[in-house]
């Protein structure tokens, strides 16, 4: 029990990290129309450049801001490339996010070289009810928590939040409305930045991330993300801990290799069943 | 319909390009001559991706799981003695049978769904591989694939493969060309802007979705064999999904829904590699030189090109040529047919 205990907590805490990019996809998918699959580098940037600020000898705590900060200018930037001109197609879009995460190894590789890094994060154990778990578990969780209620306070609340919701519900009623539907783009680029870089930073100290890291990261949020239909931030929020905590359990119960497949296998099961349950013709 | 002077035109530039076809590969320096099947073996992939994407509609971010398989459904029978070119049978064979049964339930998803559930099938596919050591060498991969051959006829240099490789893109291409224009093509077309409507007008569109999902998957699969044989090793590591992405970069950069732009966006996309590859292997470059530049510059010919030419390279010819000719001949429904279709539906995903 104590053991079932112990995945579930690492389960939980990994899949926080999967919601945090799933959320990062919804954001923009919903006000956009593109998936971006720069999703992952956010995470990959958001680490790299916190290491290189602790490093630097910036506290803990504030790296971690900062770095956060820096991936949110990011996603201003890959969004300002990826929406291009008016009119440009979401699927040009995307090969576009894919060519800018193609372009980012060439950025991490330049800057920092191609090895894995790691850094220290919250250090010890934190025992709950017998059960000890390591305290940066504790720390993503709350962090993952925390951010969606902060989210969910700015769209549902904040005049730039309900114009990002207008914007996903109806681009012309929208643009009508006086809504310029590409800032906003972009300002839901920067969103996803951000949640992206955060997912990273709060990763980092629990399996360390190298350039192409982006790739299993950006999969995993995917899976997460498409819970919900890519447009439901709650589902795919708890997509992404009903993803992590089904690896952590094929880890540790069976094999550790089977853990990404065996998940995407139940993902996908529940996706083909909600699947059969609607009609055939609803798009 | 088209013009009087176009078809003429049309079969000069097809003669001309399959005689430079057949010329090329012995005068080609010989590190160039891999290079040339490559093209070969990616095209037939693409073309096939071109073909679920850009006429039915459908995404997939998992054909490398097909090229997979037919890699190993050529190569395990080979080593265990079967004569190889059976292998050219079986991989195709084997590949499309299993998209057809995996097609079944996974077509019912659709859109971005879709394109999940096939990035997750090559994911599972990958993970089936290494695990079955036994059967496909595992991680460590298969060792060994015999040439190509049937007796004592036997494909080993690599010019023989250009020509193996470009028998079978011909091949393909011919058959994408026919299915295009048959009525199950026109079907297709018709589902892909509207399953309902196909549907309402009696195109059985579940089993119309499978089967060109089971021919993408048999070309893709066709391509696997030959890369089995043409490598003799082949290990889980050669099908990431970052070769599924370059498929989908391939079929998009060409164009698609335009055949040729298989072709095309293939050649463009393994050259522009290429090419990076030896710029940065060039003497006198730091050692991580190579990786920057080519992770670098494809990245900005892949934005580039998606950004001027959103529907793809073929189509935007085949448009500008269109304009061109307006003057002596009147606009061609044909043509003008094309470049809508490639519009709409880049906006499949």
């Amino acid at each position: 029990m104590t053991l079932f205990l112990q995945y579930l907590a690492a389960g939980i805490a990994s899949g926080s990290t999967f919601a945090l990019v799933a959320t990062g996809f919804v954001v923009i998918y919903r006000v956009t129309g593109v998936i971006n699959f720069a999703q992952g580098v956010f995470a990959v940037l958001g680490g790299f450049l916190a290491y290189s600020l602790l490093h630097a000898g910036v506290a803990h705590g504030l790296a971690e801001g900062v770095a956060v900060l820096i991936t949110a200018a990011i996603g201003l930037v890959v969004g300002l490339v990826a929406l291009g001109r008016r009119g440009t197609p979401p699927l040009a879009s995307l090969i576009v996010t894919l060519g800018l995460a193609i372009f980012s190894y060439a950025v991490v590789i330049t800057v920092w070289g191609d090895l894995p890094i790691s850094y220290d994060g919250l250090s010890g154990l934190l025992a709950i009810g017998g059960v000890s778990m390591q305290r940066q578990y504790v720390l993503i969780v709350g962090a993952a928590v925390v951010t969606f209620l902060a989210l969910a306070l700015f769209f549902g609340r904040t005049y730039l939040g309900m114009a990002l919701t207008a914007c996903s519900s109806d681009q012309r009623a929208a643009r009508l409305m006086g809504i310029d539907v590409w800032r906003m783009g972009l300002l839901a680029f920067a969103v996803g930045g951000a949640l992206g870089g955060l997912a990273g930073v709060l990763l980092t100290p629990l399996q360390p991330v190298q350039f192409d890291s982006d790739v299993g990261i950006a999969v995993n949020g995917f899976a997460a993300a498409i819970f919900g239909g890519l447009v439901r931030p709650v589902t795919a929020f708890a997509g992404g801990l009903v993803l992590g905590v089904a690896e952590a359990m094929v880890a540790g119960y069976y094999r550790s290799s089977y853990e990404t497949a065996i998940a995407l296998a139940v993902m996908l099961a529940l996706m083909l069943w909600q699947a059969s349950r609607r009609g055939p013709t609803e798009e | 319909m088209i013009g009087p002077r176009a078809p003429s035109r049309r079969a000069l530039v097809v003669a001309v390009l399959a005689a430079a076809t057949l010329a090329l590969p012995p005068v080609l320096p010989p590190e160039w001559q891999s290079l040339y099947v490559f093209i070969g073996l990616y095209a037939i992939v693409t073309c096939g991706l071109s073909l679920l994407m850009g006429f039915a509609g459908q995404v997939s971010l998992g054909q490398a799981a097909f090229y997979a398989i037919g890699a190993y459904a050529a190569a395990i029978p080979a080593v265990h003695g079967a004569p190889p070119a059976l292998g050219l049978l079986t991989g195709p064979v084997v590949a499309a049978a299993i998209a057809a049964a995996i097609g079944v339930p996974l077509l019912r998803l659709r859109g971005h769904y879709l394109a999940f559930g096939t990035l997750a099938f090559q994911l599972i596919v990958l993970t089936f591989i290494a695990e079955a050591g036994d059967l496909t060498g595992g991680d460590i991969g298969l060792r060994g694939i015999p040439p190509l051959g049937l007796g004592s006829l036997q494909a080993v240099t690599p010019v023989q493969y250009a020509y193996v490789t470009w028998l079978a893109v011909t091949a393909v291409f011919l058959v994408t060309r026919n299915v295009v224009r048959s009525r199950p093509g026109r079907a297709l077309r018709a589902l892909a802007t509207s399953e309902s409507a196909a549907a309402a007008a009696g195109v059985p569109v579940a089993a119309y979705k499978v089967e060109v999902f089971a021919l993408s998957a048999g070309y893709a699969g066709l391509a696997g064999a030959i890369y089995a044989f043409f490598l003799s090793y082949i290990a889980p590591g050669s099908f990431p999904i970052l070769l599924s992405i370059q498929f989908l970069v391939m079929a998009a950069v060409g164009g698609l829904g335009a055949v040729w732009g298989s072709l095309v966006g293939a050649a463009v996309v393994t050259l522009v590699v290429q090419l990076l590859q030896e710029i940065g292997s060039l003497p006198a470059m730091p050692t991580q030189v190579p990786a920057v530049l080519s992770y670098a510059v494809y990245a900005l010919v892949l934005i580039v090109v998606m950004l001027l030419l959103p529907s793809g390279i073929v189509p935007a010819l085949t448009a500008r040529a269109a304009r061109r000719r307006r003057d002596d001949v009147a606009p061609t429904e044909a043509t003008a047919g094309d470049d809508a279709r490639a519009s709409r539906l880049s906006s499949v995903l």
